[in-house]
């Protein structure tokens, strides 16, 4: 254990041993020594007198009593989209952090948002979302009954912690992909920056949470993911929306799909709660993912064919890191309890996983009425043939 | 004792459910949703809102077209997944929702409406979902086959 050594600790407040908080320093530091001039100055003037509040910025505002009551569940985010402040514009000018529905104060330098454009981020559920994100948050610390975890033989362990890297990876792109854009994104629309604020936390939470299922268990990190579907999240810069469809529905549902059958496959209580809560939170960004793109398409007249393009695209970047055969190795052998059955037993659940993956994938896809028969990588489609 | 299915057991469950903080914490929380539940010939329809299920009543089979989702799967299957909470105070690892929808062709939660943004609470509120069906564990329950 460290031990704090009282170096630099405030008089009072350092560890066991250290001067009680009553007992003065025998030298002060020096932001303690009383300022001779200022002393001198403060004995010899007279009172000040502070000046008459002038008040002048009380009755500034566009809409005043403005009562919103909670309802059934509470006061939520949505329930303040009254009047002049549920006002939100196709396109947000202001280029400060004016808050919607405050009165602008002139001469404020600009911030510089780059995504003004309610179409370029807008879904209607954010403000929802953003709720549900903070009234079913968890904690990996308490909430996972890590103490069910047992000795695994060798290979599980090593299969399950090397998933457990690559899952840790995804979520950190998680996080840098959206903090990377929400900087960017007009104070306007506070309702999606504030639930991708919880998307970030939520991945921060999954990182820290499959970090912790590697080194709990006598196992520890294994091998890097190849990272070129990563890197395609991270470079995608054709704007958000290209981000959402790469970071929220294609790698979304995939590790989305590959949670249900890890849950499925589960070895104890404390990887059941981690893949059952991290799928919610997953589901969660879908349903951003999947609502921003509704609204995005039937908003611009030429997303749905540039969405087109983009899977086309991003298709074949997933296609090439799926040959890739750590990943699937690793859960095959999760899949069937062991190195033993895993080219054979787990190899199927393997398939059975990426036929479910591929299945909903299309089934987003055709609701958001994207064509995605043309082009459609063979290494995908097969999955389906095989049923 | 409440006879499954029927709008007596579904209550007791509910009852169940909502007095346990421990189906409302961590996993859980609160939901909005309307699910259905599609047993033999009989439907049913529960409403969640907030940390509670507040309603529960039989319906018809083209009202689960108002439900977000509903879970379908035979008589027997719904009686063996009761059963092995039954045993086990929680479902085990075969009969969890999630497993039941994974290792069904046309999958355990299915919707009228098609619509993938209602379909998604499924997977949204799965725990709170599971949570429910556990508590099932604690009501005294009798088949009606």
């Amino acid at each position: 254990m460290t031990q704090n050594t009282g170096t630099g600790a405030r008089p009072g407040v350092g560890p066991a041993g250290s001067e009680p908080a009553s007992a003065t320093p025998a030298t002060p530091p020096p932001f303690d020594r009383p300022n001779a001039a200022v002393a001198a100055a403060q004995a010899d003037a007279a009172p000040v007198k502070p000046p008459p509040p002038r008040l002048t910025w009380m009755g500034i505002t566009h809409q005043w009593g403005t009562r919103v009551k909670p309802g059934k569940h509470g006061l939520r985010l949505g329930d303040l989209n009254v009047g002049i402040y549920g006002e939100v514009p196709a396109v947000w000018n202001d280029q400060t952090r004016n808050p919607r529905g405050a009165v602008a104060r002139r001469g404020i330098p600009p911030v510089g948002y780059s995504i003004r454009d309610k179409a370029d981020l807008w879904a209607d559920c954010a403000a929802d979302l953003y709720e549900e994100a903070i009234q079913r948050r968890w904690a990996p610390a308490t909430d996972v009954p890590w103490a069910t975890l047992a000795s695994l033989p060798d290979d599980l362990e090593a299969a399950i912690c090397q998933v457990a890297t690559e899952l840790s990876q995804y979520a950190n792109v998680d996080v840098e992909a959206v903090t990377h854009w929400q900087h960017q994104m007009a104070y306007g629309y506070h309702e999606v920056k504030q639930f991708l604020a919880t998307v970030s936390f939520d991945a921060a939470r999954h990182l820290e949470a499959f970090r912790k299922r590697a080194l709990a268990n006598g196992g520890g990190l294994g091998l890097e993911g190849p990272g070129e579907v990563n890197r395609m999240i991270l470079e995608s810069r054709g704007g958000w929306t290209e981000t959402v469809l790469y970071l929220f529905v294609l790698r979304g549902l995939f590790t989305q799909t590959m949670l249900r059958y890890l849950e499925r496959y589960a070895t104890c209580d404390a990887e059941r709660a981690i893949y059952g809560n991290c799928l919610e939170d997953k589901a969660r960004h879908l349903t951003y993912g999947v609502d921003h793109l509704w609204y995005s398409i039937n908003h611009q007249p030429d997303q749905k064919l540039i969405t087109q393009q983009l899977c086309i695209i991003g298709e074949r970047v997933l296609v090439r890191e799926l040959k890739d055969p750590v990943l699937r190795e690793a859960l095959s052998i999760v899949f069937a309890g062991g190195v033993a059955r895993a080219a054979s037993e787990g190899a199927a659940v393997y398939r059975k996983m990426m036929r479910d993956f591929v299945r909903r994938y299309l089934d987003v896809m055709k609701w958001l009425g994207v064509e995605r028969t043309a082009m459609f990588p063979d290494e995908l489609a097969q999955y389906l043939r095989n049923d | 004792m409440a006879t499954f299915p029927s709008t007596d057991w579904f209550d007791a469950v509910r009852k169940a459910f909502n007095a346990d903080d421990a189906f409302h914490g961590a996993g859980g929380g609160a939901c909005s949703t309307v699910m259905g539940a599609k047993i033999g010939r009989r439907q049913f329809l529960l409403t969640f809102e907030g940390l509670e299920c507040s309603a529960a009543r039989e319906v018809s089979e083209p009202d689960l077209a108002t439900a977000d989702f509903y879970l379908d799967m035979p008589y027997a299957d719904w009686r063996a997944m009761i059963q092995n909470i039954a045993a086990n105070g929680r479902a085990d690892l075969h009969h969890t929702l999630n497993t039941l929808d994974l290792d069904r062709p046309e999958g355990l939660s299915r919707s009228i409406h098609g619509d993938q943004y209602r379909e998604d609470l499924f997977f949204r509120y799965n725990q709170t979902m599971q949570f429910y069906f556990d508590a099932s564990a604690r009501v005294k329950t009798e088949f009606a086959e």
